[in-house]
């Protein structure tokens, strides 16, 4: 994760809204990086994670294990506890008093529940994307080098906001209003500044609590080509209700379930395909949820 | 009973009688209070400043110059433009209000602070900020307790050393020159960044220089117009610049709206040029009392001689004193409990009696400070110190309470989004959470400071004078204030000269002050939204 800014990527502005029914094509694309060992490269593993809320259960018994470089999908009807599972990783939960985590939940073989672990340098190795896009009131530079300069790094910062942008695949509508206000741009824009913004330390993963929901469909499609992109350097974690989004970003998919339980885990095809639970077929046709 | 053939011919009235008595009643109550005032604040006006005394062709040069273009342009400008003309009016009230506060600011360097002890401390200050940009940027590898005690050693070695080295010196420029480089140029520096905020490193550049040469040009232009160099320089730097480069800066972004600033050249000619005329005319203007000299002088028993000097002075420098208390205090503990405070009993009884404080009548604060201030800690009566202490109490939890408003209203998804990178409380709340709510901050403490430059009986529970000749000088020397002179006037020296004119004129003064300043904190706040929009 160390010679990124090396390379480029460049906005892919291709139609969007063709292929966007067709789930098969999309998600065969990813079928060979999906046959690849599910504990391998294992960057994040839960371990019997349950959280409360007060004295009501919000997640039971969560076991899953998220592999590296691949786009990891959680699905499942509202309050079914799937953000809730995507705030554990970077302990997100902690800033709520009422919230309570049982289990381990490892981050590259550390359990991040451990006492030792400072929930803020954490989230330093972990970015996160919003539901609806929430750049800070400040110029677009600072916005995407914010994370740089609360980490204090070293570096050259006009070298790593290039690249970010460039990543999140802003670069060209922004490089000439970079001291412009973040809020000044468009919602698509300003969902791909956060997305520059949590990618520019340089995360382990980047989690994304339904990045696309306060979206129109173009800028919707735009960030999926971006998700898409980023798997190939970074582990994305994703939550969303959309299930055709699921189907055509990710390589593995979680469904949970109303009750906070985690029904079905497996590679994304075959969850959409030939699920083993019928409670998840019936979500996924439509009959429930 | 009714079919589908029925064919309705009319479906009757209700009757909205009694809602419309209601609403011209709720109408009424609206505008009682306004209009009661209107009419006690156009009585008091027309004995402070008694227009009607003026010769008739004084009224008409003035009608013809000024009032007559005015309307022209604006009633022109209003329909074809009201954009522009909504910005020609803002620079006519910017001009005004910043005159007069650099009037304010002019009394004070004139005679509170010297040039030279001012010009001391700025030094001080840029020398400390120096030395500790110096520490950060080369001994990152220390400790941060190591970094802060470095820093700190800097700062207070600077103020203690510095100014008195300055003062000290043999020779040094004259008061103008210091002022131009020690107040001025960091107006400058500000303004031109902002007017040529878009015309690159060398155009900045440009504009800064542009603006400090204009500065530093008052103290040898305002001399030949009858104003010493000390407030002319303070005006220059305080009004025309920043003016000037706003109008600038809003030109050069929209230039569409240039013609606007037709308006405002109608307006200052026309002020300008009338004035000139009634002069060369030999016309008489009105014997107001709200002039020059009352303005100038200090009380006196005659009340044709007697003045609001050392009132306005000593208000100033109560509300400077006032500000610096209860702004960290009130912010402080704004932030405390917003942000970092459990969510238990101490928090919520403090809540609580916040809000409570809020309504403790004035007179009780006075009580307090005197108690604290006075019998407790030994100070002597109605100082400076004290008087701001007390007044400070009195607002605090005003302060306190709109700015938790302020820092409430900052999205939490903000904050969130802040954590979520990875910073610490400390780090979301300096870089995110205050400066997003330091224009609210900003507004609820300049309305809070409106209520304490009106406040009387504080000032005399403490023991403020009610008769000063001279303006304060420092912390510990005794104090007035504009409505404990008018009290004075209205009480002491109940004669009616005093009552007829001595009172509206200070009563005049005191709301200009209080309205200029409210107005300021309405043009922040709607500048907040219409910019978090």
């Amino acid at each position: 994760m160390t010679d990124n800014s090396e390379q480029e990527y460049t906005a892919s502005t291709d139609d969007p809204t063709a292929d966007e029914m067709s789930i098969e094509t999309d998600v065969s694309t990813s079928v060979s990086s999906s046959d690849s060992t599910q504990h391998a490269n294992t960057v994040v593993s839960a371990e019997n994670v349950s959280v409360w809320y007060n004295d009501e259960q919000a997640l039971q018994d969560i076991t899953l294990d998220i592999p590296e470089n691949q786009v990891t999908a959680m699905i499942g009807p509202s309050g079914c506890g799937k953000s809730t599972f995507l705030r554990c990783i970077n302990r997100m939960n902690d800033l709520i008093d009422a919230a309570h985590v049982e289990g381990d939940l490892h981050l590259r073989g550390k359990n991040v529940y451990d006492d030792d672990v400072d929930p803020v340098a954490l989230r330093r190795r972990v970015g996160m994307v919003f539901q609806s896009p929430n750049p800070f009131p400040k110029s677009i530079y600072d916005n995407v080098a914010y994370g740089l300069e609360i980490q204090d790094k070293e570096g050259d910062y006009d070298e790593i906001v290039e690249q970010s942008l460039k990543r999140a695949a802003l670069w060209d509508e922004v490089k000439d209003q970079l001291d412009q206000s973040g809020l000044e741009l468009s919602g698509g824009q300003q969902q791909r500044l956060c997305i520059a913004r949590a990618i520019a330390p340089d995360p382990e993963v980047i989690l994304m609590d339904e990045p696309a929901s306060a979206l129109d469909p173009v800028a919707t499609s735009q960030i999926e080509d971006l998700i898409s992109e980023l798997a190939e350097e970074y582990t994305v974690v994703i939550v969303t209700h959309n299930m055709q989004q699921a189907a055509r970003i990710s390589n593995k998919t979680a469904v949970f379930l109303t009750g906070g339980e985690l029904v079905e885990f497996d590679d994304t095809e075959k969850i959409f395909e030939n699920p083993e639970s019928q409670r998840v077929e019936d979500y996924i046709t439509g009959k429930f949820g | 009973m009714a079919t589908r053939e029925d064919v309705i011919e009319d479906f009757g009235h209700v009757s909205r009688t009694a809602g419309t008595v209601f609403r011209y009643l709720l109408l009424a109550a609206t505008l009682f209070g306004i209009v009661a005032l209107a009419v006690l604040l156009l009585y008091v006006a027309n004995d402070a400043i008694q227009p009607l005394t003026a010769d008739p062709g004084w009224h008409l040069t003035f009608f013809l110059t000024l009032v007559v273009p005015t309307l022209a342009v604006s009633s022109y400008l209003f329909r074809t433009d009201p954009v522009s003309f909504r910005f020609g009016a803002s620079i006519v009230g910017l001009l005004a209000v910043s005159t007069m506060f650099a009037g304010g600011m002019a009394m004070i360097f004139v005679d509170i602070v010297p040039p030279v002890v001012w010009f001391g401390y700025v030094l001080a200050l840029c020398l400390s900020l120096a030395g500790v940009v110096v520490i950060e940027r080369f001994d990152r590898q220390l400790p941060f307790l190591a970094r802060f005690v470095a820093a700190g050693a800097i700062v207070v070695g600077a103020f203690a050393v510095v100014p008195g080295l300055v003062q000290s010196l043999p020779v040094y420029p004259t008061d103008d020159i210091l002022l131009t480089l020690s107040f001025g140029a960091p107006i400058a520096a500000v303004v031109g960044r902002y007017a040529a905020a878009d015309a690159g490193r060398r155009g900045r550049l440009l504009a800064i220089g542009a603006g400090v040469v204009a500065i530093g040009l008052g103290g040898v232009v305002g001399p030949l117009l009858g104003v010493t160099p000390v407030p002319a320089t303070v005006i220059l730097s305080l009004a025309v610049v920043p003016t000037a480069g706003y109008a600038a800066g809003i030109v050069r972004r929209h230039p569409a709206r240039r013609s606007g600033l037709v308006l405002t050249a109608v307006v200052l000619l026309g002020a300008f040029g009338g004035a000139a005329a009634v002069d060369a005319l030999g016309f008489a203007g009105p014997q107001s009392w709200v002039d020059w000299q009352f303005l100038t002088s200090a009380h006196s028993g005659d009340a044709i001689n007697a003045g609001l000097y050392p009132a306005i002075g000593g208000s100033i420098l109560l509300m400077v004193t006032v500000a610096a208390l209860s702004f960290p205090l009130g912010v402080g503990a704004a932030v405390y409990l917003e942000e970092y405070a459990p969510d238990n009993r101490f928090t919520r009884f403090i809540d609580v009696n916040i809000s409570n404080l809020a309504g403790v009548p004035s007179v009780v604060y006075g009580l307090l400070g005197l108690a604290v201030f006075v019998t407790y800690l030994g100070q002597p009566t109605g100082t400076v110190l004290i008087g701001g202490a007390t007044l400070a109490l009195l607002i605090l939890p005003i302060v306190i309470i709109s700015a938790r408003e302020a820092l409430r209203s900052v999205p939490d998804s903000m904050r969130q989004a802040s954590y979520g990178m990875g910073a610490t409380r400390w780090q979301t709340i300096r870089n995110v959470v205050l400066p997003r709510a330091f224009p609210g901050i900003l507004t609820g403490t300049i309305l809070a400071l409106g209520r304490a430059i009106g406040e009387t009986a504080p000032l005399i529970m403490i023991g403020a004078p009610n008769v000063l000749f001279s303006l304060p000088t420092g912390l510990s020397s005794k104090v007035s204030a504009m409505p404990l002179q008018v009290y004075a006037w209205a009480s002491l020296f109940a004669s009616d000269p005093f009552y007829q004119a001595a009172v509206p004129a200070g009563v005049v003064v005191l709301l200009v002050v209080l309205l200029s300043m409210n107005s300021v904190a309405i043009v922040l706040r709607n500048k907040y939204q219409s910019d978090s929009q």
